[in-house]
């Protein structure tokens, strides 16, 4: 089955008490059986079945399964929203006085996760750059227990090395976790360059609608997790097989953090997974279109996606993605007011803060997704002032250019 | 032939492997069942090749689901 079929049918049935076409919404919180004894077998294992919805929902496990087949995985978890998902993954694997090997220039809700809220509870990370492997060797320390990178930063538009890096992890005996919230199994799918674990922010390009907010883990089959560094992780391995991690989170973490995804966004996001490939073929070629157009104007400073040539990361992404390089990319207008100039000009593009939505959307990431960081760490974290990140969306190629256009001209 | 499923009796196909038994018991969602095959959980690469016997026990764990620990 070609990845276009897949998104449609991959895991999929109709209903089989109704037959119906699109998953009915099961919008319930638990599940009524018929005598003590069958709900009781059901607690136990003995027997198959739902019982509370924080635990799994028929609707959430059919997005799950659609996912998984979309990244060629073992299984899947959906969560409540990307960070949710990350946050499971993480404390899935470490305990206090563990430690994170992260790329740099990620997302700043990870870097705030990681840097300020596990912390707290004894799990520190370390970022190495993104764009230099070797960085991610030299920061692993015996009690590092996974690495952890975006298959392309957002907002830095780096692309790591994702085959180098696994190898990497993987000699320290470790799993890779990828963000791959921009690039979605239509670009690219981790588990083929080795990583373990992927990771996706689904309210972005993968519900392609910006209509719910979501998350999702899934397990590309590759750890041993029964020869691996997790005690309690192995001993599910006898049991569970290459399900152990999964295991692991739906029975105990993604459980008792209470992770769990709402079955109407689940619907949503079924409903916005069926079409990605299409929209990720339009996200793909209005943002190449739209960078070619700012690369050649004046008034643009300099415009940072894979796409292009002269990009630093063009020749590592070309390998990776198959000649496509996702629908976000960043530009530099000179100064902080001419970039807030350009984010308020533009009519067509929405000012917010999101990505992946099939509508464009445009935002001054240092004013607001990263105010809380000092203009330091800002700098650090590779967000400058004049930045505008655009994430573009499948509105014609015309259009979209001639919004900024007109945006630029009041500049 | 005979065996002893869950607790309780089934009659199956003789010399079923594992795989054909979960198919045959219509055990829902076998991708997140573990067999214990007369007291021993197998290993699940092998449930296409391993064959359960007349009078054997069997035992499905659903160990994603419901609310066990």
């Amino acid at each position: 089955m070609d990845i276009e079929t897949m998104a449609l049918h991959g895991g999929y049935a109709p209903d089989p008490q109704t037959g119906s076409t699109a998953t009915p919404i099961h919008q319930t919180a638990a599940y009524a059986y018929a005598s003590a004894e069958e709900i009781a077998d059901v607690f136990a294992g003995r027997a198959p079945g739902y019982v509370y919805t924080r635990l799994g929902n028929p609707t959430s496990m059919a997005f799950e399964r659609r996912l998984s087949e979309l990244e060629g995985g073992v299984g899947c978890l959906s969560c409540s929203s990307g960070m949710a998902a990350i946050a499971s993954v993480v404390m899935g694997l470490t305990r206090a006085g563990d430690h994170i090997v992260a790329g740099s220039g990620i997302f700043g809700g990870t870097v705030s996760l990681f840097s300020k809220t596990l912390s707290r509870f004894g799990v520190t990370t370390t970022f190495a750059d993104s764009g230099d492997p070797e960085s991610f060797r030299s920061a692993v320390r015996p009690e590092t227990k996974l690495i952890f990178v975006e298959a392309i930063t957002n907002p830095q538009m780096a692309v790591p090395d994702l085959p180098v890096i696994a190898d990497i992890a993987h000699q320290a005996g470790i799993p890779l976790v990828a963000d791959s919230t921009l690039t979605t199994p239509i670009l690219v799918r981790p588990g083929e360059w080795g990583a373990d674990i992927v990771v996706h922010s689904v309210s972005k390009f993968i519900n392609g609608h910006g209509n719910s907010i979501g998350g999702a883990i899934v397990d590309t089959g590759k750890f041993d997790w029964a020869k691996g560094p997790f005690e309690d992780i192995a001993s599910l391995a006898k049991l569970a097989g290459r399900l152990a991690f999964l295991a692991h989170l739906r029975r105990l973490v993604y459980r008792d953090l209470g992770c769990c995804p709402s079955p109407f966004n689940s619907f949503m996001h079924l409903t916005g997974i069926e079409g990605l490939a299409l929209r990720m073929e339009a996200h793909c070629r209005n943002a190449m279109a739209l960078a070619e157009y700012l690369a050649a104007h004046p008034k643009v400073a300099w415009v940072n996606y894979p796409g292009l040539a002269s990009n630093p990361y063009h020749a590592v992404a070309s390998k990776l993605f198959g000649g496509r390089y996702g629908g976000v990319l960043t530009v530099g207008l000179g100064d902080r007011d001419r970039a807030m100039k350009l984010v308020t000009g533009t009519s067509l593009a929405q000012n917010l803060a999101n990505i992946g939505d099939s509508r464009t959307l445009v935002i001054h990431p240092a004013s607001t997704i990263f105010q809380e960081f000092p203009p330091e760490e800002r700098d650090a974290q590779g967000v400058p002032d004049d930045l505008v990140r655009i994430s573009a969306g499948v509105e014609s190629t015309r259009d979209i250019i001639a919004d900024f256009e007109s945006a630029l001209d009041q500049i | 032939m005979q065996i002893t499923s869950n607790g309780k009796p089934a009659e199956v196909t003789d010399n079923i492997t594992v795989t054909d038994l979960l198919k045959e018991l219509k055990v829902a969602t076998p991708e997140y069942v573990s067999v214990e095959l007369n007291g021993e959980i197998l290993d699940r690469e092998q449930f296409a090749t391993i064959r359960v016997s007349d009078g054997d026990t069997v035992e499905f764990l659903y160990f994603m689901g419901g609310g066990e620990l």
